[in-house]
């Protein structure tokens, strides 16, 4: 922390200008800023500060951004983490929360934290395991000789099989005791390791963290509530049942001063006078009533910090010269393309003829309420519809057939009993993927619709 | 051969450990569950039956087997290491013969016949491959030769020996029947009917009967390790001792899980003591904050926090179940009642794609139990918790 202080207090005297520049580059990341305009260079720190979500530093130093409510969670795994470290302890310790909850960013700040202090530093093995990558305990525990580096006491041997590399990381770890260094593990999507077999590495690790073996502290890092339950009774009991929740428990409020953290240019920013202007903007954006609107219908659909830094990508991309200031329709414009209903945009690429046989299929649906039908079925209602009520052309059964397997393709339509069944393909049973009121929708803007198809669709139960 | 007399080894420490500085700190050390005390507290019976089974049968220059049962932290294995650690001091005083102590542990191997790897390489740091170490271990154990001392040896996480033919098990009961073996086998395992319920007939036979069950620990026993372990510390007050203990009885009887809270407790009263000087000691709200933290369940919270449309989800769902009776519902038939709860309250009714994310997010967390999304419209959707607690956790913030 003292290093943030000083680089910050550095920046604001303009005295020094090594910390200055590098702290510059550090924020702008590779783009070289020598030869960019104000606008592009303030777009090149905006995308960066919305990829990765706040700089560590910034919200160290005002401390705001995890929300009040996350210090205390903070605090106590920072203090469980330097326990391992200074005083030789095991711990293990879950933190759960749902997916864009900060779980990551909380870990990455507390070990930044903790690294500050040399000791530490000097003394703290790491060990960084992702459930997604390490599919089994076979490639986990290579993984884990490997960041920890053991293999250098057998020269480069290749280890043969996995029972031997379990026993020698295993006698690794015996042989260690208090005074050896600690090692910090970190599981990284902890669930998928207790779907592996036996659960082995986890009965290990906990049961090192049980023991009076090398220190090692577990730290697993899940979104799923019920993680507990999926660990065996005996995994279980050897796990300390330490949990650190995070929920995204802001109010309106914060969601407001999050949106303007995420938009405003920090001290950093070397053209001072348009940091200023440009971040009195944002301060009057936020109190224009469409943007609170719209942050509003995003708070209710997900609190999610990173759906947020979505939905404002879209602004920033849209700077430029021409246009150096954040627009309201922008906004409203991200939002549209964030809510779009999918199906409803597929439903407009499609042709006439698919959209005839689409109305069939929702007519048969409504008629027998839900049964699944078949092409035979939705080639009569068609050719019926086609035959007395429409100016249009009557296709052929081929063509009509191809229409309706480009539509399986789509996924708009599915095949009830898998796709593997050997029955005729005319006779194949199916059900429908879209709701009636999508398709309703579609035909409202669908470009230069028949009205016929339009009367037919409306037509509740198609005689 | 020679890859095994490398031992592999953690790096040391760059400067020696920072002592414990005050009286909670040093609580936490000893309540560690790292820190296994001599003698057990609370085990003295099944200390004494397993003694002396091994003492006479290493007299007696026989050998046998013992199956040890018991829910896991009720001190199986820490029972069995104090019996090996009281045998060798009695050898030490030459009052008995002296024998050899090997370990397999049944989590601790990657499959069934490594167990037979690990027992030659411990009795006689041989390496070889499974079969080939079966051959030895069968030739060593039914020859006479002019081995001399009794070999005790510990299966820890019986079950996980099983495979379908059972020859590991009934390999490791079946030596030390044999007149030359001398080979003393205890099997732990979690559950009391194991030889019953997984073993063939001729596997249990020679399991033989001698059993012993560890019960779960009752709260006056917890309540002892506990303040066996506190000795001539002031830490706790006695109260607060007690409700740890009493909880954790009624739950599961697990002595790690009294320790660990005691500990968590310890860092509570730490963090809410004034100063660093002048600490409080733990008491009833300090245990009860601990407790509160590792039992409780956050599925309540967690629905409380989330977004007005996934509450209103949840109670779509909830809705749905109620109309048709079941336990199940298809994601068309939520939408519907969506889109009517959203026009009670006045919201806009959102898309599908935006109802499938917001459904998409309650699974990942494990509040609902949804199908995978490929199935879309008809997918079907369960709930994870109960209803009751659906209503429970959405009225109150209603309420408010």
């Amino acid at each position: 922390m003292t290093k943030n202080r000083r680089r910050s207090k550095a920046a604001s005297s303009h005295d020094a200008s090594t910390p200055e520049s590098a702290a510059l580059k550090d924020s702008v990341g590779c783009v070289s800023q020598g030869d960019m305009s104000p606008v592009s260079l303030c777009q090149a720190v905006l995308r960066k500060q919305l990829t990765e979500g706040m700089s560590t530093y910034r919200n160290s130093e005002k401390g705001t951004y995890l929300g009040e409510g996350l210090h205390q969670e903070e605090r106590q795994l920072l203090d469980l983490l330097r326990r391992t470290a200074t005083s030789g302890e095991s711990n293990s310790v879950l933190v759960i929360g749902s997916r864009g909850s900060g779980k990551s960013k909380l870990i990455k700040h507390v070990i930044a934290e903790l690294l500050l202090d040399d000791h530490i530093r000097e003394n703290l093995l790491q060990v960084h395991l992702n459930g997604l990558l390490q599919t089994d305990d076979r490639i986990a525990l290579t993984e884990i000789t490997r960041q920890l580096k053991l293999e250098n006491t057998l020269g480069d041997k290749v280890f043969g099989s996995f029972s031997e590399t379990l026993q020698f990381l295993l006698e690794a770890l015996k042989s260690g005791d208090q005074s050896s260094k600690p090692i910090l593990f970190l599981l990284d999507e902890f669930d998928l390791f207790a779907h592996h077999k036996n659960q082995t590495l986890l009965y290990n690790l906990f049961d090192v963290a049980q023991s009076a073996q090398a220190p090692i502290c577990v730290v697993g890092i899940t979104c799923r509530l019920d993680v507990i339950e999926l660990l065996e009774k005996r995994v279980k009991s050897r796990f300390s049942h330490r949990q650190i929740h995070l929920f995204n428990s802001q109010t309106f409020e914060d969601f407001i001063v999050i949106f303007k953290k995420l938009l405003c240019l920090d001290v950093n920013f070397p053209d001072q006078k348009f940091a200023e202007s440009w971040n009195l903007q944002v301060e009057q954006l936020a109190k224009d009533p469409t943007i609170t609107d719209i942050l509003r219908q995003q708070f209710e659909f997900t609190k999610d910090v990173r759906a947020l830094q979505q939905l404002l990508m879209y602004p920033v991309c849209q700077l430029s010269e021409m246009s150096p200031s954040l627009s309201v329709s922008d906004f409203v414009e991200s939002r549209k393309l964030i809510t779009m209903d999918s199906k409803s945009a597929m439903l407009h690429g499609v042709s006439i003829l698919e959209l005839c046989l689409i109305i069939a299929m929702k007519h048969l649906t409504e008629i027998y309420e839900g049964e699944p039908f078949n092409f035979e079925m939705v080639y009569s209602e068609y050719s019926k519809f086609a035959q007395r009520k429409s100016s249009m052309q009557v296709f052929e059964k081929a063509v009509v057939l191809k229409a309706f397997e480009h539509l399986i393709h789509l996924e708009l339509v599915r095949t009830v009993d898998g796709a593997g069944s050997r029955v005729q393909k005319e006779y194949r049973l199916m059900q429908m993927l879209i709701h009636p009121t999508q398709i309703l929708d579609a035909l409202q803007k669908y470009p230069q619709c028949p009205t016929d198809v339009r009367q037919w669709a409306a037509s509740s139960l198609a005689t | 051969k020679s890859s095994t007399c490398v031992t592999p080894k953690i790096p040391d420490r760059c400067e020696p450990l920072s002592s414990p500085s005050n009286v909670l700190e040093e609580a936490r050390t000893r309540l560690h569950v790292s820190a296994v005390p001599d003698s057990l507290p609370c085990r003295e019976t099944e200390f004494e039956d397993i003694f002396n089974f091994v003492e006479s049968k290493i007299l007696d220059g026989t050998g046998g087997c013992m199956y040890i049962s018991g829910v896991p932290g009720t001190g199986k294995t820490a029972t069995v290491h104090e019996v090996v650690r009281a045998l060798h001091r009695a050898t030490e005083q030459e009052e008995l013969p002296g024998f050899k102590y090997i370990e397999i542990n049944g989590m601790k191997l990657t499959e069934p016949r490594q167990a037979y790897v690990q027992m030659l390489q411990q009795l006689s740091n041989q390496k070889a491959t499974p079969d080939h170490a079966a051959d030895l271990l069968n030739k060593k154990f039914t020859t006479p030769g002019p081995r001399k001392e009794t070999i005790v040896m510990l299966a820890d996480e019986l079950d996980l020996l099983w495979t379908r033919k059972q020859d590991v098990m009934y390999n490791i009961f079946d030596w030390p029947s044999h007149r030359h073996a001398r080979l003393v086998v205890l099997a732990v395992a979690n559950t009391m009917d194991l030889p019953e319920r997984i073993m063939m007939k001729r596997v249990s036979s020679r399991l033989g009967l001698t059993r012993m069950t560890f019960q779960p620990y009752t709260f006056k026993q917890l309540q002892e390790i506990v303040i066996s372990r506190m000795k001539g510390l002031k830490a706790f007050e006695e109260d607060a001792i007690q409700l740890a203990a009493r909880k954790v009885a009624a739950v599961s009887g697990d002595a790690r899980r009294a320790l660990d809270i005691c500990r968590r407790a310890t860092e509570i009263a730490e963090n809410l003591s004034p100063s660093k000087t002048k600490l409080s000691l733990v008491g009833m709200s300090h245990v009860n904050a601990a407790l509160q933290e590792m039992f409780s369940s956050p599925k309540v919270v967690a629905m409380r926090t989330a977004s007005d449309q996934e509450k209103i989800f949840l109670r779509a769902v909830v809705a749905e179940f109620q109309r048709c009776g079941l336990e199940e519902a298809e994601f068309a038939k939520i939408y519907i009642q969506h889109t009517a709860l959203c026009r009670i309250d006045g919201l806009k009714p959102p898309s599908t794609t935006e109802m499938a994310r917001v459904c998409a997010r309650l699974g990942s967390v494990r509040l609902l139990l949804v199908e995978h999304g490929r199935n879309d419209l008809q997918m079907r959707v369960r709930l994870n918790v109960s209803q009751d607690d659906v209503l429970y956790a959405l009225k109150e913030k209603s309420g408010v």
